[in-house]
């Protein structure tokens, strides 16, 4: 019985991971892919030209100990191969070592900076995605009216005007010209005191603490940064949907569906359902425009996020708030890719690995 | 109806085109989203030469506002912002230029290595296969985190910069030709030249690369305008090259905080030199690549 069994056990385990393949390799590929990014980072910081010993010491005399004891602080004692399983084992274990500027723990550091990033660039997501699906949808399903002939070529101007420039355009009307906004300085008035951290994102935390003052100082220093992100970035978002759109709308099944007598609603429901796997793909796109818009948004406005602690990093040649910056932002980053590739390969089932190969 | 037919008889009887002054004009007006483009080459050319004042030395008196001997007025340091929005155009454009030259060239290349041999086994397979990989990952991560690593290493000159401009964007070309040599491939016409007893490299050079560079070129003018925007954004955050060096990102970086106080002209000008630059370039792109039959 149990000799039987035991094969048949293994048997149907082969048979699960076979219909799970899908997702699991691409689960799988996402260390894969971070290890050959640490690999460059790793390669990349050690080409920063200058010594970055003589950076530490100011270029005083010390001793070949303190020397030695700077290098191991940095990672550079011993061979390159050493150096790298070293690199490897701290990453693993999240310790990107301690900023050569402040002497603090680059990831005691990015941590406490993420949730701010994070809370900004979700934010300008949300709304810039919320409009792109109504002003797609106004675009393709009233291709007459007003608003249509407003978006289309505001879609075509995609990224003409750079986030930056529409940043301090902002500032100039709205803070400068007019006083209806508040200094870009920062995240909130200087004035106030910050709430206590408990998720560390500072909308939450305020709202936690039920300080209405703070909150409502909080949310006055977004909308700038928010309506920059959105307003620079919902174009190229509007091309890529009304694209999809249309694709979706000349494909055969829309024709079929309205030859069979189908009503105006299902026929719409259709074509939103075939867009669907193109304006999620989409999602992630956006997420990395927003990622890297913020890094400017953040210099521009003043806000202690991750993006203005990575351009610091590159000003003073820092090497391992560098490397923790880059190798967190490119988790982030695939991480959300992985999201995205996993939600579409549930509603499209065609997009699945293995699967393409028997339909062709 | 009877203006198209004489038409088409005109047509049939005498095949040689009337010389008109309408149809210079109307061929001149069809080709006028090129001009703007001729314009700000010209421009970033004889820039140098034709600025009243030093773009980088100290010209006047700070903050003056525009009018009189300065155009555009002077920023916070006393700088010409007329001969500096006008100079900027030369570093500008020439990093824009040379890196849609290098993206485009090594995209093609790239693009056909990886779509010819990606299916193949052996070591080149391999290599396609890898090439893939690396970069979907250097596309995942935002560009200019890209760009910010990338000039921590290489520096800030114009060469450098056009350097790491390349690297970030030849990913896409890369791509996107890719796509289209693998579409090529299973072409009729693949086949025949195989039939006909090509193989291996020839076959890529004279039949594919001509079928599927076309992505590339046409996005060309796109990688332009893309160089030009990432060059100033590190420019205006601090990293890319360094005042007094003539660039609009960091003139828009030091005319936000003027702007910040309400002296707006050292900010607009640059940004708008900046998005007319990047527009005009969009613009030309389209005008060039229009399909015959649209």
């Amino acid at each position: 019985m149990t000799a039987v069994a035991v094969p048949l056990g293994g048997f149907a385990v082969v048979e699960w991971l076979k219909k799970q393949r899908w997702w699991l390799t691409r689960v799988l590929a996402l260390p894969v892919h971070l290890f050959f990014f640490s690999v460059g980072v790793f390669f990349l910081v050690r080409m920063i030209p200058g010594d970055p010993v003589a950076v530490l010491t100011g270029g005083q005399n010390v001793s070949a100990e303190k020397i030695q004891q700077i290098r191991e602080s940095l990672g550079l004692s011993g061979g390159l191969l050493s150096q790298f399983g070293n690199y490897l084992r701290d990453i693993v274990s999240l310790d990107f070592g301690d900023s050569m500027m402040n002497g603090l723990s680059v990831w005691g550091e990015l941590s406490q900076r993420l949730p701010e990033t994070v809370e900004l660039a979700v934010i300008a997501m949300v709304i810039s995605s919320a409009l792109t699906l109504v002003m797609g949808l106004t675009a393709v399903l009233k291709p007459k009216s007003l608003l249509a002939r407003i978006l289309v070529p505001y879609a075509r101007t995609a990224g003409a005007v750079p986030d930056f420039v529409l940043g301090v355009l902002a500032i100039f009307v709205f803070y400068t010209t007019f006083h209806l906004l508040p200094a870009p300085s920062g995240l909130a008035d200087p004035t106030m005191t910050a709430a206590p951290r408990v998720t560390g994102f500072p909308l939450l935390d305020a709202l936690f603490a039920g300080d209405t003052a703070l909150f409502g100082s909080i949310c006055a220093h977004l909308i700038l940064p928010v309506a920059v992100l959105v307003i620079a970035n919902t174009p190229l978002l509007l091309k890529i949907f009304l694209r999809a759109l249309e694709e979706s709308i000349d494909a055969p099944p829309t024709a079929f569906r309205i030859a069979s007598g189908a009503s105006r609603k299902t026929v719409l429901l259709s074509v939103a359902r075939r867009a669907a796997p193109s304006a999620v793909a989409m999602l992630g796109t956006l997420f990395g425009f927003m990622l890297g818009g913020v890094v400017v948004v953040e210099q521009l406005f003043a806000m202690p996020g991750m993006g203005l602690y990575g351009v610091n990093a590159v000003n003073t040649s820092d090497r391992p708030a560098l490397q923790g910056f880059l190798i967190l932002v490119a988790a982030i980053s695939l991480l959300v890719f992985l999201l995205v590739d996993l939600i579409n390969m549930v509603l499209d089932p065609r997009r699945r690995p293995g699967l393409a190969k028997e339909g062709s | 109806m009877t203006a198209t037919i004489s038409m088409s008889k005109e047509k049939l009887t005498a095949p040689k085109r009337k010389v008109s002054l309408r149809r210079i004009l109307a061929t001149a007006w069809s080709w006028a989203p090129v001009y703007p483009v001729a314009v700000v080459f010209l421009i970033a050319v004889i820039g140098p030469w034709i600025v009243p004042l030093s773009p980088i030395d100290v010209a006047g008196p700070t903050n003056q506002s525009p009018g009189g001997a300065f155009h555009f007025g002077t920023d916070s340091t006393g700088l010409d912002v007329f001969s500096r929005t006008i100079a900027a155009a030369r570093n500008d454009i020439l990093i824009a230029t040379l890196t849609s030259a290098i993206a485009t060239t090594a995209g093609i290349l790239l693009g056909l290595l990886i779509g010819m041999n990606e299916s193949r086994r052996g070591l080149l397979g391999w290599v396609a296969r890898f090439l893939v990989r690396v970069l979907d990952l250097l596309q995942a991560v935002p560009a200019v985190v890209i760009a910010l690593a990338l000039v921590a290493v290489v520096g800030t000159s114009v060469i450098s910069l056009t350097v790491a401009m390349a690297i970030i964007l030849t990913p896409n070309q890369a791509r996107m030709v890719r796509t289209e040599v693998l579409k090529v491939r299973t072409d009729a016409y693949i086949d025949a030249a195989r039939m006909a007893g090509e193989r291996g490299f020839a076959l890529t050079l004279r039949h594919v690369l001509p079928n599927a560079s076309w992505p590339a070129l046409e996005n060309a003018s796109l990688v332009f305008g893309a160089a030009i925007l990432i060059t100033a954004t590190l420019g205006f955050l601090g990293v890319g090259l360094h005042p007094p060096t003539p660039e609009w990102g960091s003139m828009i970086s030091t005319g936000a905080s003027d702007a910040a106080v309400g002296r707006w002209w050292s900010f607009v000008f640059p940004a708008i030199a900046l998005v007319i630059a990047v527009a005009s370039f969009a613009m030309a792109g389209q005008r060039l690549f229009k399909r015959r039959a649209g």
